[in-house]
């Protein structure tokens, strides 16, 4: 048996800007073991999501444990290990949400784009997420489609307002 | 350190102050379940079942991370402890897929051990038989997180002794698995250093090394207290 001891290479490119970019901000942390969440909440601003080259390199650069790295991405629900795509439809399933219709709200983003909920379309332009509650009961059933809340939305209107947000790039 | 007095179920200890109602009790023969204390370790006060009575305080405390303090009245023996230990462990077997039978821990258990000691005879709650992964990329030595308690004596052993920390925890709640590296085999893990302390300081059959047969695996869990008590004079 072979192990690569030490370090396993993160296989990442350094002319990457957003390699740079979290390069620097661990120099700008000192490459403190204990500025791991700061330097997560980096990379996940700078990818999406946080995947695991990325990871292997904030180990590597830390000095901490990889298990230490995963403990600590898969403890915090904010933290994502895939691709959430471009667009992101976030359903709130809090209970006014839910009374209000949230489930036929999924079933018509389901239906017309093929996504269930937590996936991302094949070409990476969707992801479907839920929500417990979004704190705003008020405007149920709510929906949050890339950090604009639609409120008292219906199915039909949804399902526009998603095009219009894919079609807008 | 000065002296201070205790009373465990009403017998008068002098102690000195400073350490836990666990190591008192331990020195004073008076006995206390655990599962995830190890000596050499930090405690955590995970498994819930060295809890004791105080006078003075409601709710029930973890006897290996509660210091004691002068005139503390401590129970260790009431009915309440006695039900909620029972309770516990009752929870521990219908966590994950606990079968004694094909074992390679059987009669080697702390699991096992701490069932008899509360005198388990069934268990009361619906089992959830979780869907667990058998690791054996090793070349020495199986990960089996059906056999696993999440007492995380591996993981500290592992951070705290060896240094290397190769084991974690991913998830939370039900979902909760000990982890190598990112969640990778444990063959291929870039941080294991096949010291096998894991292997000695976990209490039942979820890491035991390959060619075991059932029943027939036998640990020293005791051997990594005196190793850290060992590299103390190293320092």
């Amino acid at each position: 048996m072979k192990r690569p001891f030490a370090n396993a290479s993160s296989g990442l490119s350094a002319t990457d800007p957003r390699v740079k970019l979290l390069d620097t901000r661990m120099k700008k942390e000192n490459f403190r073991p204990d500025a791991l969440i700061e330097i997560l909440h980096a990379a996940q601003n700078a990818y999406g999501y946080l995947p695991m080259p990325v990871l292997q390199h904030i180990s590597n650069k830390l000095h901490i444990p990889p298990a230490r790295v995963f403990s600590t991405v898969t403890f915090y629900h904010f933290f994502s290990l895939k691709s959430r795509g471009d667009h992101t439809c976030l359903v709130c399933t809090g209970t006014a949400c839910y009374v209000k219709g949230a489930q036929q709200l999924l079933d018509a983003v389901e239906k017309s784009f093929g996504i269930k909920a937590g996936e991302v379309s094949a070409d990476n332009k969707l992801g479907l997420q839920v929500a417990r509650c979004i704190g705003a009961c008020g405007l149920a059933p709510a929906v949050v489609i890339d950090e604009e809340v639609q409120a008292k939305t219906d199915g039909q209107q949804l399902v526009a307002k998603i095009h219009e947000k894919l079609e807008a790039i | 350190m000065p002296v201070i007095t205790v009373y465990i179920n009403g017998q008068k200890i002098s102690t000195e102050s400073g350490v836990t109602i666990l190591e008192v009790c331990k020195a004073n023969n008076i006995p206390m379940l655990t599962l995830c204390h190890l000596k050499g370790l930090h405690d955590i006060g995970a498994c819930r079942l060295c809890l004791v009575e105080i006078e003075g305080v409601n709710r029930l405390l973890s006897g290996c991370t509660t210091q004691v303090a002068d005139n503390m009245m401590i129970r260790t023996d009431t009915d309440r402890i006695k039900r909620y230990q029972r309770i516990t462990v009752e929870l521990f077997f219908a966590e994950r897929n606990h079968v004694c039978a094909v074992c390679v821990a059987n009669g080697n258990c702390e699991l096992q051990q701490a069932g008899y000691a509360v005198g388990l005879d069934h268990i009361r709650y619906p089992f959830l038989y979780p869907e667990c992964n058998v690791d054996t990329s090793h070349p020495w030595f199986v990960m089996d997180h059906n056999r696993c308690i999440m007492c995380t004596r591996c993981v500290r052993v592992c951070t705290q002794v060896e240094g290397a920390g190769n084991w974690g925890v991913m998830n939370r709640g039900h979902d909760v698995r000990i982890i190598s590296d990112f969640n990778t085999p444990w063959g291929e893990s870039s941080t294991c250093t096949d010291c096998g302390k894991c292997v000695h300081a976990c209490p039942t059959g979820a890491i035991w090394p390959k060619a075991v047969a059932q029943g027939q695996l036998t640990k020293y869990p005791e051997m990594i207290g005196e190793l850290v008590e060992k590299r103390k004079l190293l320092q």
